[in-house]
């Protein structure tokens, strides 16, 4: 123990590193504008009731409110009863800074819009990657052809392309055929993931060959080997993939603010924020934060439930 | 059900020959055996009776039809692996089922959740589920149908794989080495049932083990292979008493055949450690040696050709094999007696041992069997008889 303590003040300083930022965006979705600003009131903030300024000036009596609420304020004058509307409003308009956060950050920005165009982008890209990596990995791992080890080559060497050196052909193709701002640009040009196919091929060549022989004996086809043996069988390395790529995906900002110009509507997650960021009024760092928080739980209680199936998939096993 | 034709197999591996020139014949509804240590080509052999291989030259015909080029999944064709190969996410169920599924069921029957909305899926799905059953009580698995292969025993995943092969009337059954993986017991017994198998299906087995004793007790012949070449393909008795090849003689047979090396004297008379034998080879002959089961050999009394130390015991029970020891010979003699002899075969006790030359298999010195095989020149009139 006197010996391995100092392992693990590294491993925990290196956790309070990684978790910092997490911290500041979770604290900051709780907080008035105020406390940010001064950077007081803890992690929670101290959740005094503050108004809604936008609000209250979307209520500013004119003559026409003022004379229909004089039956309700019967003997006042005309500025008396500007006061008294202007307070209630004010008090309609009051609430707890963290009820506003994160209400403004679903009213401000459609954000649940744009959790629903994260789900369609990340789920259709690994339906797809799914759909192009199997085959492939099962070809390159498990059949016998001329030229196989080149094309794994070729493989490994895509995997050494960064996407931003190959985004501006993409976009110009995409626009070419008329596809920005569309579902399928967003989607397209991520469905070969080299990674995929590099991660599953690794995988499959662990799956016995008897198993793959079997399949064949009983009638299979090579597809269906694919999709009824390899397929479940490869499920713990498919979630290992499907971690990397919905993650990938999911938080993607570049790609997104390339294909996407105009169309509010197929904004993602990350594009969601740019909403609040600072503009003549200054920044909203409260709802924005309250908004990334949102985006980021999805991916958080996946991966927890995902954790746990993966122990179980690793002990999947009826071989010998 | 139905026949098999091998005509001139070869197989070769980049530079290495793994099998050369193979042709069997294997009736409908024979047991035949591919035995040979390993390396000797028969698993290659199977795998492309099977189509998961293919050959580099040669035809295999299936009931009469040549098969080269037809996929595996098309030749009709069941197979246990030695690994037995359970698809490990489905049930044992769904494991037997899976032959039958995938060829009686059409592509669009077979998508999950649709599949049984599908038109004539309903009956289809019953008569599957109908003959899983009738597998599984044939094997008595009928009790594990619902469990996962992880959660079963070395047997009854072997009993599994032999259901998956069994659930649909094949033209013939492969096996390769399907009892290895079970422990002595169990392997005793499931040899016993596989050869009651064959006999209640009447159906082609081929099968492959390196255990002389696994083909002995259940084939009709036994095709004993080596170095990717079939030496002799006969019915077990045969291969034991009238060996073609020396590697044969040595390959069959627990414990191993006696060797003696025999000289050629006058005439062609054999002797052996000096003692003439009543056996006579065509002049010529050279390196001869003649090979003696343990069980041809008999106590004698003293003056018998081979005389020795016994220096090691093994009683069975039911047969007792002593290890002799021949001054001037390299191997020890084993003899194989009868348990009332033990008195006689104590350890260092000194035996003479002797044997019928009718009993005596004669090979030259390439190892191939000599059957010319004549009574010395005295009584040359009367040919020998073995």
């Amino acid at each position: 123990m006197t010996r391995e303590w100092w392992k693990h003040l590294v491993l925990i300083l290196g956790a309070l590193i990684v978790i910092a930022p997490f911290y500041t965006m979770v604290s900051y979705s709780f907080k008035s504008p105020g406390e940010i600003d001064r950077g007081e009131g803890g992690f929670f903030g101290r959740q005094e009731l503050m108004v809604d300024e936008k609000c209250v000036k979307l209520r500013d009596p004119n003559r026409d409110d003022i004379a229909a609420a004089s039956a309700r304020f019967p003997g006042m004058d005309d500025n008396a009863i500007r006061k008294a509307l202007a307070s209630e409003a004010e008090a309609d308009c009051s609430m707890r800074p963290a009820v506003y956060n994160y209400s403004q950050a679903f009213t401000q920005a459609p954000l649940l819009r744009y959790l629903a165009n994260g789900v369609i982008v990340t789920l259709s890209i690994f339906a797809l990657q799914v759909v192009v990596a199997l085959p492939a990995a099962y070809a390159l791992a498990k059949l016998r052809f001329w030229g196989r080890e080149a094309v794994f080559g070729l493989v490994l060497f895509c995997l050494l392309i960064p996407v931003h050196a190959v985004a501006l052909p993409l976009y110009i193709g995409l626009a070419k055929l008329g596809l920005t701002n569309t579902y399928a640009a967003l989607v397209v040009p991520w469905t070969i993931s080299v990674f995929g196919i590099f991660l599953m091929r690794q995988f499959f060549l662990t799956v016995p060959d008897d198993l793959i022989d079997a399949g064949r004996m009983d009638g299979m086809s090579e597809f269906a080997i694919v999709w009824r043996i390899m397929l479940p069988t490869a499920i713990p390395a498919l979630l290992a993939f499907a971690i990397f790529s919905v993650v990938a995906h999911w938080n993607d900002y570049f790609w997104p603010r390339i294909v996407v110009t105009g169309n509010r509507d197929l904004f993602t997650p990350p594009l969601g924020l740019r909403e609040f960021k600072g503009g003549a009024d200054g920044s909203m760092f409260g709802p924005m934060m309250a908004s990334a928080t949102v985006i980021v739980t999805p991916l958080i209680v996946a991966f927890l439930l995902a954790q746990r199936r993966f122990i179980e998939g690793i002990t999947l096993s009826g071989m010998k | 059900m139905a026949g098999l034709i091998l005509r001139q197999i070869a197989k070769t591996f980049g530079e290495t020959r793994v099998l050369r020139g193979i042709s069997l014949d294997i009736a409908d509804g024979e047991f035949v055996s591919l035995v040979g240590p390993s390396g000797c080509g028969k698993s290659t052999l199977l795998r492309i009776i099977a189509g998961l291989e293919a050959q580099s030259s040669g035809e295999v015909l299936i009931g009469g039809e040549d098969v080269t080029g037809v996929r595996a999944s098309d030749r009709n064709l069941s197979m246990v692996f030695q690994s037995y190969a359970l698809y490990p996410h489905l049930t044992v169920g769904e494991n037997i089922a899976v032959p039958l599924r995938m060829r009686q069921l059409t592509a669009a029957q077979r998508l999950p959740v649709i599949g049984s909305l599908m038109p004539g899926a309903r009956a289809r799905g019953r008569e599957i589920a109908g003959a899983v059953s009738e597998a599984a009580r044939t094997l008595d698995i009928d009790g594990l149908l619902e469990r996962k292969p992880g959660q079963l025993s070395g047997g009854q995943r072997q009993r599994v794989a032999l259901g998956r092969a069994l659930v649909r009337e094949p033209a013939a059954f492969l096996l390769d080495e399907p009892l290895s993986n079970l422990d002595a017991k169990l392997r005793v017994h499931t040899r016993a049932e596989i050869a009651e198998l064959h006999r209640q299906l009447r159906a082609t087995f081929v099968y492959v083990t390196h255990d002389q004793v696994e083909a002995m007790t259940m084939s009709d012949r036994i095709a004993v292979m080596m170095g990717g070449e079939i030496l002799q393909c006969a019915a077990p008795g045969v291969v034991y008493d009238d060996p073609e090849d020396l590697r044969v003689a040595e390959f069959i047979g627990s414990p191993k055949i006696n060797l003696l090396p025999a000289d050629v004297g006058d005439g062609g008379r054999l002797s052996v450690m000096g003692h003439p034998l009543d056996l006579a080879v065509p002049s010529g002959a050279r390196g001869v040696r003649i090979g003696l089961r343990p069980e041809a050999l008999v106590v004698a009394d003293a003056g018998a050709p081979l005389v020795g130390r016994v220096v090691h015991f093994e009683n069975l029970g039911s047969d007792l094999f002593a290890q002799v020891a021949v001054p001037g010979l390299e191997d020890r003699v084993v003899l194989r007696a009868s348990p009332r002899m033990r008195s006689s075969l104590r350890l260092d006790a000194t035996v003479a041992l002797s044997f019928d030359p009718a009993a005596a298999l004669v090979f030259d010195g390439a190892g191939k069997r000599l059957r010319d095989l004549r009574r010395p020149a005295a009584n040359r009139h009367r040919e020998a008889v073995l």
